[in-house]
């Protein structure tokens, strides 16, 4: 899935470390993000929050005037911002009452900067949908607004289930998402006695979209695992 | 060492005025059973008194009728004999008395028997009063006298109180012991808890309780020390997270950076891969200290096993694997729809420092497998590798050798690694078992075990 227009998405970060600001600041304009907002206190994250008005907050969890739980307290008052922790605190408590809070997601320091970007990505692409969400494949090209194929000139309606098992592939692009997290997202249950649907869907959609369905180059098995979907840049 | 000196006072205390009490109640048994004998054998019936009485009222002429009636009464006979020998009369006597005596029948029976009647004998102004108890009433000796059931009741008697004695003793003796042992025990027991370095709480009342103070002061002391020590690790452990952020942002923005050396990037690339290393460690570190004293909550629910090698697969293909391993995955049928009781970042946590081993034990790359089965009571979980394998020696010293965090060996080169030993733990905190099979060149098998079912 293209997501060029999550980059346009303002972002804050919260972090008492300056050089930590600068860096994550550099990863993330490097990447293409243009609206960076930074702050290093829980008093200055409020009125960022507040002035700003970012699409995602990351906060760090240790701040000099408070935490960064509190500070999520205090936003939720008056914002429904999406709220990432980044922090050095990785006791399971922590973890807990970050996400028990209502936080998107929960990264301990330190972090590889693909993975930060991966996990930004991913909160994003969960909270604001992109107006025309198209995806090119090879050969095809997939409307999720109109759950529509659309492949040399013809134009495949997506039922229902095909529409949910091509957007959990696409929101994962190119990594391998498991039969558990797919038959969570068709039948909110575990993969036993499922195998037999998932195949079926499996065999529809690749007729739908893949140019040779016996020899699929978009969306592949991963052996013992699940699938994965390769997209065309 | 105060209180323990007086609960022993105490129990010595006791045990001797029980000694005390058993002498007086013996005496008092010895008494009330002898009372009743000796005052029969000295009282007024008793051949002292008798003779006396019979003595006053005997004379060549006769006795007086009352007297007499009182000696038969009491089964009692009488003779008189005048100075020549000859019975001037008789009250009660038997058959075999003869009428006279010498010299020398006076001398026989004078020592105690006349035809074995133990006799009693007076001498008067005119005569010798002559009175004849029972037979079998009395025993004579040369110097006094005892009576026949006394002499046979003593040695039964005594044998007696003795055993009874010893029951008792033995008795108070089980007792005590049962007692100061079921008192000692919790104590005894958490001094061994306190030995192996973990905090052991008794709650204790009497005169023990000194010691349980103790104890549990030792406990809190052991507590307070393991709980500075965990904290100190996860102290440096989170001081070490932001300034290791740093190196591994800044070295993987080198490593991609398109305008640098490739020479550069390559280095970027080490150092990023090293520092992912020491995040490892410092995650490994934290754990390990937090389990081994027994800070970590764990967090247990119902999981799916093969869902979650499914995800932790994926997710280490999805970072990215190098192209000289492979990873399979092999969940038979029965295993699929086991649900087990775990905190699953544990699980997952013990899989990935496995699948690290095998990585980092095997450069030049390898095949691994990780495998699940099950059967009603175990559920296994394998990592398999077609690596280099360990040779005997190894594999021997990875099963004994204690780890650094346990060893107070200087030898760094006799520990191993801090992966396994989380490994460890983890399977611990689940009740569960680990094997390591490997041979030289074979590869590597590590199995891990876990009960599954009531109670897991």
């Amino acid at each position: 899935m293209n997501h060029s227009f999550l980059r346009n998405k303002k972002l804050l970060l919260v972090d008492d470390e300056p050089e930590l600001l600068k860096m994550v600041t550099s990863i993330l304009s490097d990447d293409g993000f243009r609206n960076i907002v930074t702050a290093v206190s829980v008093k200055e994250g409020i009125s960022a929050v507040q002035n700003e008005k970012p699409d995602l907050a990351i906060l760090d969890v240790m701040l000099p005037d408070g935490d960064g739980f509190s500070l999520m307290q205090q936003i939720r008052t008056f914002s429904d911002v999406p709220v990432i922790f980044l922090t050095a605190k990785d006791e399971a408590v922590d973890r807990l009452s970050g996400l028990g809070l209502g936080a998107d997601d929960y990264i301990i320091k330190p972090f590889l900067p693909q993975e930060l970007l991966y996990r930004i990505y991913a909160v994003l692409r969960r909270c604001y949908k992109e107006d025309t969400p198209l995806i090119n494949l090879d050969g095809c090209t997939i409307d999720f607004s109109r759950a529509e194929v659309h492949k040399a000139d013809k134009i495949i309606p997506l039922t229902a289930m095909e529409h949910i098992f091509l957007e959990t592939l696409a929101r994962n692009e190119g990594r391998i998402v498991t039969v558990d997290t797919l038959c969570e997202a068709l039948w909110g249950d575990n993969p036993f006695g499922y195998e037999n649907s998932l195949n079926a869907h499996v065999r529809r959609i690749r007729e739908k979209i893949e140019t040779d369905p016996s020899k699929p180059v978009s969306l592949i098995t991963v052996k013992g695992l699940g699938y994965k979907l390769n997209t065309r840049k | 060492m105060k209180s323990l000196g007086k609960y022993i006072s105490k129990y010595l205390v006791s045990f001797a005025g029980l000694v005390l009490l058993l002498l007086f109640i013996n005496g008092i048994a010895f008494g009330w059973t002898f009372y009743g004998v000796v005052t029969k054998d000295h009282g007024d019936l008793s051949p002292q008194n008798m003779l006396e009485e019979a003595a006053a009222s005997a004379s060549l002429e006769g006795i007086s009728k009352e007297t007499s009636e009182r000696l038969k009464n009491n089964h009692i006979w009488a003779i008189y004999l005048d100075m020549e020998g000859n019975r001037v009369w008789e009250t009660g006597a038997p058959d075999e008395i003869p009428e006279h005596f010498t010299v020398q029948d006076v001398a026989v029976f004078a020592k105690g028997y006349l035809a074995d009647y133990p006799v009693f004998i007076r001498n008067t102004d005119d005569g010798m009063l002559i009175l004849g108890y029972p037979q079998d009433s009395y025993m004579k000796l040369p110097s006094n006298y005892y009576s026949l059931r006394s002499i046979k009741t003593f040695p039964f008697f005594v044998i007696g109180i003795l055993a009874v004695d010893f029951v008792i003793l033995f008795l108070v003796y089980y007792y005590s012991k049962r007692k100061i042992l079921k008192n000692a025990e919790p104590i005894i027991t958490s001094i061994v808890t306190l030995g192996t370095g973990k905090p052991a709480s008794i709650s204790m009342r009497g005169e023990l309780s000194g010691i349980a103070d103790s104890v549990n002061k030792a406990s809190d002391i052991i507590i307070r020390q393991n709980q500075a020590r965990a904290n100190w690790i996860s102290g440096v452990s989170h001081d070490i997270r932001t300034p290791l952020s740093m190196i591994m942002g800044y070295a993987e923005r080198i490593a991609h950076e398109k305008s640098a050396d490739s020479h550069v990037r390559q280095e970027a690339e080490i150092i990023r891969q090293q520092s992912v290393k020491i995040r490892e460690l410092v995650q490994d570190l934290n754990l390990v200290s937090r389990l081994e004293y027994e800070m970590q909550p764990i967090h247990k629910s119902p999981v799916s096993l093969a869902g979650l090698l499914r995800s932790y697969t994926a997710e280490l293909l999805n970072t990215g694997l190098s192209d000289e391993y492979s990873i399979n995955i092999e969940i038979a049928p029965m295993a699929e729809t086991v649900l087990f009781n775990c905190d699953a970042r544990l699980i997952s946590r013990a899989v990935g420092n496995l699948v690290q081993n095998s990585i980092s034990h095997n450069p030049d790359g390898c095949d691994i497998i990780l495998a699940l089965d099950c059967t009603n009571k175990s559920i296994f979980l394998s990592i398999t590798d077609n690596g280099i394998g360990l040779s005997t020696e190894k594999l021997k010293e990875l099963n004994e050798k204690p780890h650094y965090m346990e060893s107070t060996d200087d030898r760094l080169d006799l520990r191993h690694g801090l992966g396994l030993i989380l490994v460890h733990q983890i399977v611990d905190a689940h009740n569960g078992t680990m094997q390591i099979e490997s041979e030289e060149g074979k590869g590597c098998k590590v199995i891990l075990d876990f009960p599954i079912g009531k109670g897991s």
